[in-house]
């Protein structure tokens, strides 16, 4: 495996709402080039967790690390520039924009001069670079002048992925990429996955899909009740140990090694 | 293009052009004029074109901003309000501040009008931005939060006038038409044109209108895209009160002075001008030439039926009822397509 330094680590983290504890010391690291799984049940604290690692929210307690460096987002901007790039959950694109819009909202490229100064856009060069980016990625790529709400879900979500690992630089954060996708197509999302590993990304891939996550993942982490519960590579579970960790049939095993 | 790929390409390019949202206002407009002069020959005049554009001017004015705030999923109540009190700030900072009365007349009063339209913009931004506040930071809806500053802008331009509107300098032929021989349309309107397209094409073209866009398409995506929704709101109601307040200096140029009562009722006049324009109250969907000829239709029918001899309390009802056919049409659009 072709793993480098970790690229992104969280230690510590903390993070109530009131009096809930969604998450308590959780510690999450991810290598450039690695896929880490992250999955627990419902109220687990996964949501919690990725919004922290996307900027969303800023933790109670701990720390957050980038290529080593401290590091903390006053908001998802931050962590986007810093090229920190989160796929969320069925709500990513905007419906009455096109694929093209989508791919650059937030990183729109103006015309030249004047105008561009203006902020007026330059839409041919963003369809253009849209499609070329998409296919880039792996992505089968619809009209990218085509608004998005006239897609398929499947469509949506590739288009929602190619943007996110097309941009991103250093961390992919995938928050159930594969829910509501057929067989095919969260294969299609799969493949897209381990291009993201073969750039040198660290990708962080939530999901409930437990086959998908022994599948394309290097190292799991598990979370119960807002505590890290298990840290071990993939090789270590099968779909029974697994469940049974989330569950918590099995009890947890300390991080030691962490 | 990736377009070759349609088997039928004629047949769809003839469906979009002909199902295109402004083809169909456009030749409703068209329709309602052939229609009004087969009533009322007389209603095919430069008058009438004169009488239908120096209306359309000042609620087009509100329309335009409305239909940004519209696109961006919320609701502008208080333009209305910021258009009457613009006026009146208008009015009180030429005649009482600077002096000047309404013996002040023709191009002598061109100084104190453009410290009046300077005034009632920064007005109009003020309460746009009061707007901002509310909804951004106090997290009230719009719908709520701009009917407050509705009520309170409608209060404080009665206040401040004292009730009855404040006369000042003005120069008449700048909201007359140019020639009442050939050319309705007057340097005014002529002013309003030029900055509802400038307006139009930031909306169309460039970043501020594709955030726009993006916020009231869906407001988690934008954020999530790094958009700042809140700063970005906050713009949009500065914008549609310094056009609000455009308007209310537009109204003052009409009225010869600056009048509390002149706003009453007139955002739902713009509403009306956005929703026959096609613009979605959920946001996300409009555009503003739907809007100008929306606006247009709907000063198009008043005046229509006026002539017609139509009782003027039926004009309110069949703009009701152009509301609610705009409305049932674009649900009916978009039923289909979910199809």
């Amino acid at each position: 495996m072709q793993m480098g330094e970790v690229i992104y680590e969280v230690k510590g983290v903390s993070k109530r709402y009131g009096s809930v504890v969604a998450l308590e010391g959780a510690n999450l690291k991810v290598h450039a080039g690695e896929v880490v799984g992250l999955v627990g049940d419902n109220g687990a604290g996964k949501s919690t967790l990725v919004k922290v690692l996307s900027g969303a929210h800023m933790p109670d307690e701990g720390e957050i690390f980038l290529d080593g460096q401290k590091v903390s987002w006053a908001n998802p901007r931050q962590a986007l520039e810093s090229g920190i790039e989160t796929l969320y959950q069925d709500s990513g694109l905007a419906p009455h924009l096109t694929v093209s819009k989508n791919v650059f909202l937030g990183r729109e490229i103006t015309k030249p001069g004047i105008l561009g100064k203006l902020g007026f856009l330059d839409s041919k060069a963003m369809e253009e670079k849209a499609h070329a980016d998409l296919e880039r990625v792996g992505i089968a790529v619809p009209a990218s002048n085509r608004p998005v709400n006239q897609l398929s879900g499947g469509q949506k979500q590739a288009v929602a992925i190619g943007r996110a690992v097309a941009w991103a630089r250093k961390v992919i954060i995938l928050d159930e990429p594969t829910n509501h996708l057929g067989a095919r197509q969260a294969g299609e999302v799969l493949q897209v996955i381990k291009e993201a590993k073969r750039k040198g990304l660290g990708v962080i891939f939530i999901s409930h899909t437990l086959p998908h996550v022994l599948e394309v993942t290097d190292r799991i982490v598990v979370l119960r009740l807002g505590r890290v519960v298990r840290d071990a590579p993939t090789s270590q579970f099968t779909g029974d140990t697994l469940v049974g960790t989330i569950t918590g049939t099995i009890q947890a095993i300390p991080e030691d090694e962490v | 293009m990736s377009s070759s790929q349609q088997p039928n390409l004629r047949l769809e390019r003839f469906k979009a052009v002909a199902g295109n949202q402004n083809s169909i206002l456009l030749s409703v407009l068209i329709a309602l004029a052939i229609i009004f002069t087969l009533a009322e020959p007389l209603f095919f005049s430069v008058a009438t074109a004169g009488n239908i554009l120096t209306d359309w001017g000042s609620i087009v004015l509100l329309a335009a901003g409305q239909t940004l705030v519209i696109i961006s999923g919320g609701i502008d109540l208080s333009v209305g309000g910021t258009l009457a009190i613009s006026g009146v700030t208008s009015a009180w900072m030429m005649s009482v501040v600077l002096g000047f009365d309404t013996t002040t007349s023709g191009s002598d009063a061109h100084p104190p009008l453009m410290i009046g339209a300077v005034t009632a913009v920064i007005t109009g931004i003020l309460v746009g931005l009061v707007n901002g506040f509310l909804i951004t930071k106090l997290r009230i809806v719009p719908f709520v939060a701009t009917l407050s500053t509705m009520g309170a802008t409608l209060g404080f331009a009665i206040i401040i006038s004292n009730g009855m509107p404040i006369g000042g300098p003005n120069d008449f032929s700048i909201i007359s038409p140019i020639n009442r021989d050939w050319m309705p349309l007057s340097w005014a309107v002529i002013g309003v044109i030029v900055i509802v397209t400038i307006v139009g094409l930031f909306l169309h073209k460039s970043r501020f209108g594709l955030h726009t866009y993006a916020i009231g398409s869906n407001p988690f995506a934008a954020r999530a895209a790094g958009i700042n929704v809140e700063r970005h709101l906050t713009k949009i109601y500065a914008l549609a009160g310094g056009l609000a307040g455009l308007a209310g200096f537009y109204v003052y140029l009409r009225l010869g002075a600056g009048s509390p009562s002149s706003g009453t009722m007139r955002e739902l006049d713009a509403i009306a001008a956005v929703v026959i324009g096609g613009a979605a109250l959920m946001g996300g969907v409009g555009r503003m030439l739907g809007t100008v000829i929306g606006a247009l239709i709907l000063f198009t029918v008043q005046s229509g039926l006026i002539m017609a001899g139509v009782a003027p309390d039926w004009k309110k009802v069949v703009v009701a009822v152009l509301i609610a056919a705009a409305v049932a049409a674009q649900t009916l659009k978009r039923e289909n397509r979910q199809r």
